[in-house]
């Protein structure tokens, strides 16, 4: 029985290091989508990674899974680097390192029936007889909410929410290491949203398993993320335990992001300000010099403009890129350390 | 709504019976398989066989006259069915077989190897058909199975390039990433995901492909390439008919029907399955 | 300028496509069963025959060293000499190809001004009967072999009417009427698939131009319909045409080789065949060869159109 608990002794079961993924825009263009990123995600822990889109963190969740290849950086699978690793061994490796996807629809094989796109990871390696490999392929979408009968039927037979059910059973069937939830409710009707998540949250009780939640939605992110890392336009710009995200934040963008986190409770008893960013994104092929989110923040100064802040610990564990992290939520000017 | 593939023979009865037109280019398709078996039972006449009542106009006893060497025309008319349907069949085959796999692998690995087998295909298409076909076969050594080999060849380009073309489509799909995260060998991708999905297109091609492999059968056997005498064949049969076009219109015009009909059989039926393997109507959801 | 630059570099690209060719037509006699040389000398030569016609034409030398000389003489002009009248290749193609080009021009001329016209009508009639009749037509058109027709065509109007002579060509040099008299049927009967191509290629661009919103909106705001079809219809749809009639003209060069037998034009295309039966593989490459070079660059020349009439494609 794993351990569901995050454990701080054991080697991180992914490390993240100064990883940068480019794509080629055309001939001669580059598009930086994660700019030189590190993070580490422990055994056992749900991790998440907010950011809007743009932000580069799907493409991280994929480099994560060995899907995009990082033009610079390591990734590391509990201390081994399946990028240098030869194909065939690449393979069986990666098995432990899965993914699920923010379209359902399209991760399924429109011609395959679901028991045999369910089955298809076993039927990958080709351990066991048929009989057997679709008796754990039954299992384990018994697990994930689906009956027997829905084994022949085809995807487009399926809603939303039961196809996402058909391909978390799917990567059930390999008994992962970690799962990397690419915005995995973001297309599902928000009450299915909520069943998905407590079926993900069920699953990490009984298989053990390690979470890298990526999502756009904060209020998501917050109730079920152990820590979280904020993305901007390819870089983190926070880390933090969750806790500590909510109620100490260091970082404007931060800031914007929870106050904009719909709260049920009337105006004079809310908390904070709502902060409604200004500005349109900027484009990530041409990101603002120095500190890439001055051109929205309310707080932005020169030195903004002239230095990129580094991603810096401002207390255990806890690191934010911004000049005035210590001080710009006392209200006033910011004022430099 | 279920998919087209989900319980085969019954999805294509009720297509059968919907379509008429597919029912009736399929049907026709069905006789000429059965002309062709039962050959001997419909006519007692050997398509080979000379006797002296030459050019006789059609009657009760020859129904459709003899030729020019007293042969009866409507037996050797049966008689070239099987030639035609062998002919048609042969050079999609040929057509497919050295088609799809350089089509697919082109699509599948891009890169050098892909702007290798496009450059190729191009210039395979720069060939005019028949004249390539005619080239061919005049390598190969003149006959039936000779030239359509060649003709098989002629076709090869347009699979390669329209195979290649879904190859690269499918090849991009989300499930196929998916399948490579669960450590699916490359072989192994291709044969689940990417042969299923890519080859709608082509099964329409195909049967417009038998059209187009029959016309050419037909034109080359009528410029003597092709079948050889004294075995019949549609074409060549057009090839004799039309020196004595004027005194026995039946031996040019009987031929050129049934050329006609059957390339119009296997077009109406690739036109159906268009229709009927539609993505839209699979109705995704 | 940068339109230059890219037509350049479009025409580039077309040399290894001719390098390819070559090659592939070089490859033909490597595609002979057995010994080519004995093939040649036929079935009653002695060995000495066959030595003799395998050092006569270089088939005892390695593959590579053939292709170099091939080409290296091909380009000079030289295509080798028949090995049926000893006469050089380059001279018997060039003697006999006027007329199969002069019925492959008619025939695409009276594609397009038949085609257009019939893809315009249907397409502003979409659906109707004499749209669906068009269509048919059209659908017969492209499975009807087309020496039968040109059969047909023969018996009924050369003769049945005996508006037209039977057989044979006359030079386009010194007999202008003549040769254009004896081409038209030939050429009519080429003209079939290609019209039939052309009115259902422009009759599908032009119906989803006239059903798309933009000119739905420009119905909407009042502009009649007969300008809309000319400014908006037909330009969208002449790119289309464009590269219809590019296939066109490669199908209907490919297709004068039956015609020709049918009404015995003593064109490149029967020289090809004549040449295929007999052996003569000179002929057959040095033949092909032009009629490759031909379609190459008649597809140059459409491609270079294409790139300047169309807006799109000049960036990237």
């Amino acid at each position: 029985m794993k351990e569901n608990r995050a454990c701080s002794t054991d080697m991180p079961i992914v490390t993240v290091e100064n990883v940068t993924v480019r794509f080629p825009i055309g001939r001669t263009r580059t598009l930086t989508a994660v700019d030189s990123v590190t993070l580490s995600v422990r055994r056992g822990e749900t991790f998440g990674l907010i950011g809007e889109s743009g932000s580069g963190k799907s493409t991280l969740g994929r480099a994560v899974v060995c899907l995009q290849k990082p033009a610079e950086g390591n990734i590391s699978h509990e201390g081994q680097d399946p990028y240098s690793m030869r194909p065939a061994d690449l393979r069986r490796h990666r098995r432990q390192y899965q993914i699920i996807f923010q379209d359902p629809a399209a991760a399924l094989d429109p011609r395959m029936t679901i028991i045999k796109s369910v089955r298809e990871p076993l039927d990958a390696v080709g351990e066991g007889s048929v009989a057997e490999r679709d008796a754990l392929a039954l299992e384990m979408m018994e697990r994930a909410g689906l009956g027997p009968g829905f084994a022949k039927l085809y995807p487009h037979q399926l809603s939303g929410g039961q196809k996402q059910r058909a391909c978390i059973a799917r990567v059930l069937t390999l008994r992962p290491s970690l799962i990397v939830c690419d915005e995995a409710v973001a297309a599902l009707d928000v009450s299915i949203q909520a069943e998905i998540l407590n079926l993900l949250a069920d699953l990490q009780h009984e298989f053990g398993l390690t979470y890298l939640f990526i999502t756009h939605n904060i209020g998501v992110v917050e109730h079920i993320s152990d820590t979280i890392a904020v993305m901007y336009l390819g870089q983190i710009i926070e880390i933090a335990p969750a806790e500590q995200l909510s109620q100490n934040y260091r970082h404007p963008y931060t800031e914007a992001l929870l106050s904009a986190e719909p709260v049920a409770l009337p105006s004079h008893l809310r908390p904070d300000r709502r902060i409604i960013l200004e500005g349109e994104l900027p484009s990530p092929m041409e990101p603002p010099s120095g500190c890439r989110f001055r051109t929205r923040c309310r707080y932005a100064t020169t030195r903004c403009a002239a230095e990129m802040p580094a991603l810096r610990e401002i207390a255990p564990r806890h690191h934010a890129a911004c000049h005035y992290a210590e001080t710009f939520r006392d209200g006033q000017s910011p004022r430099a350390v | 709504m279920t998919s087209t593939f989900d319980r085969p023979a019954s999805s294509f009865l009720s297509w059968i019976r919907s379509d008429l037109r597919a029912a009736l280019c399929f049907g026709y398709l069905v006789l000429l398989v059965l002309l062709s078996a039962a050959a001997p039972l419909i006519t007692h006449y050997s398509p080979i066989e000379q006797t002296m009542d030459f050019l006789a106009p059609p009657g009760a006893d020859h129904w459709l006259g003899t030729d020019d060497l007293g042969r009866d025309v409507f037996a050797r008319v049966v008689y070239g069915t099987p030639m035609s349907l062998y002919a048609s069949f042969l050079a999609v085959g040929v057509g497919l077989v050295i088609g799809l796999p350089f089509g697919m692998l082109a699509g599948y690995c891009g890169g050098w190897f892909d702007a290798v087998v496009s450059r190729m295909i191009d210039t395979l298409l720069s060939f005019p058909g028949i004249v390539l076909a005619v080239a061919v076969t005049g390598a190969l050594g003149i006959g039936l199975t000779n030239a359509m080999i060649a003709v098989g060849i002629v076709f090869a380009p347009n699979i390669a390039r329209l195979i290649r073309i879904q190859t690269i489509v499918v090849k991009n799909e989300l499930y196929v990433e998916a399948a490579h995260s669960f450590g699916m060998p490359v072989w192994s991708i291709i044969l689940r995901h990417i042969v299923p999905n890519a080859i709608q297109p082509i099964i329409v091609q195909v049967t417009l492909m038998l059209a187009g492999a029959l016309l050419a059968e037909a034109s080359l056997s009528f410029l003597g390439l092709g079948v050889q005498p004294p075995w019949p064949s549609w074409g060549q049969m057009l090839a004799r008919g039309y020196t004595y076009m004027e005194i026995a219109p039946a031996q040019m015009y009987v031929p050129g029907l049934a050329i006609l009909l059957t390339a119009l059989a296997y077009n109406g039926l690739g036109e159906s399955l268009r229709s009927r393997l539609d993505p839209t109507r699979l109705g995704r959801g | 300028m940068p339109v230059l630059r890219f037509l350049f570099w479009r025409a580039m690209q077309v040399i290894p496509v001719i390098f390819m060719a070559t090659l592939a037509i070089f490859g033909l006699v490597q595609l002979v069963p057995g010994d080519p040389a004995a093939t040649i000398a036929g079935e009653y030569a002695t060995a000495e025959n066959i030595e003799a016609i395998r050092q006569s034409l270089g088939l005892d030398r390695p593959a590579w060293e053939q292709y170099g000389t091939w080409l290296w003489n091909a380009v000079h002009g030289d295509l080798s000499n028949s090995l049926l009248t000893g006469l050089p290749v380059l001279d018997e193609v060039m003697r006999q190809l006027p007329s199969t080009l002069l019925i492959a021009v008619l025939a695409l001329v009276i594609a397009i001004l038949v085609g257009v016209p019939l893809g315009i009508l249907a397409a502003t009639r979409a659906n109707s009967m004499l749209d669906r009749v068009v269509t048919g037509i059209a659908s017969l058109g492209v499975a009807v072999p087309n020496f039968w027709l040109g059969m047909i065509l023969v018996s009924i109007f050369a003769v049945g009417f005996g508006w037209f002579p039977t057989t044979g060509a006359r030079p386009l040099t010194t007999d202008f009427w003549g040769a254009l008299q004896h081409a038209v049927l030939p050429a009519a009967t080429l003209a079939t698939g290609g019209i039939a191509e052309i009115t259902r290629q422009l009759r599908s661009s032009l119906i989803e131009v006239l059903q798309s919103q933009y000119v739905r909106t420009l119905r909407a705001k009042g502009l009649s319909p007969a300008l809309i079809l000319w400014k908006h219809g037909l330009r969208n749809a002449s790119l289309t045409l464009l590269t219809v009639v590019g296939l066109v003209f490669n199908h209907t060069l490919g297709a004068t080789v039956a015609t020709e037998a049918v009404f015995a034009i003593p064109g490149a295309g029967s020289m090809i065949v004549n040449a295929a039966i007999n052996k003569d593989f000179p002929i057959v490459q040095g033949a092909v060869f032009v009629l490759v070079m031909i379609v190459i660059a008649m597809n140059l020349i459409i491609d270079l159109l294409y790139t300047v009439l169309d807006p799109r494609v000049k960036k990237d």
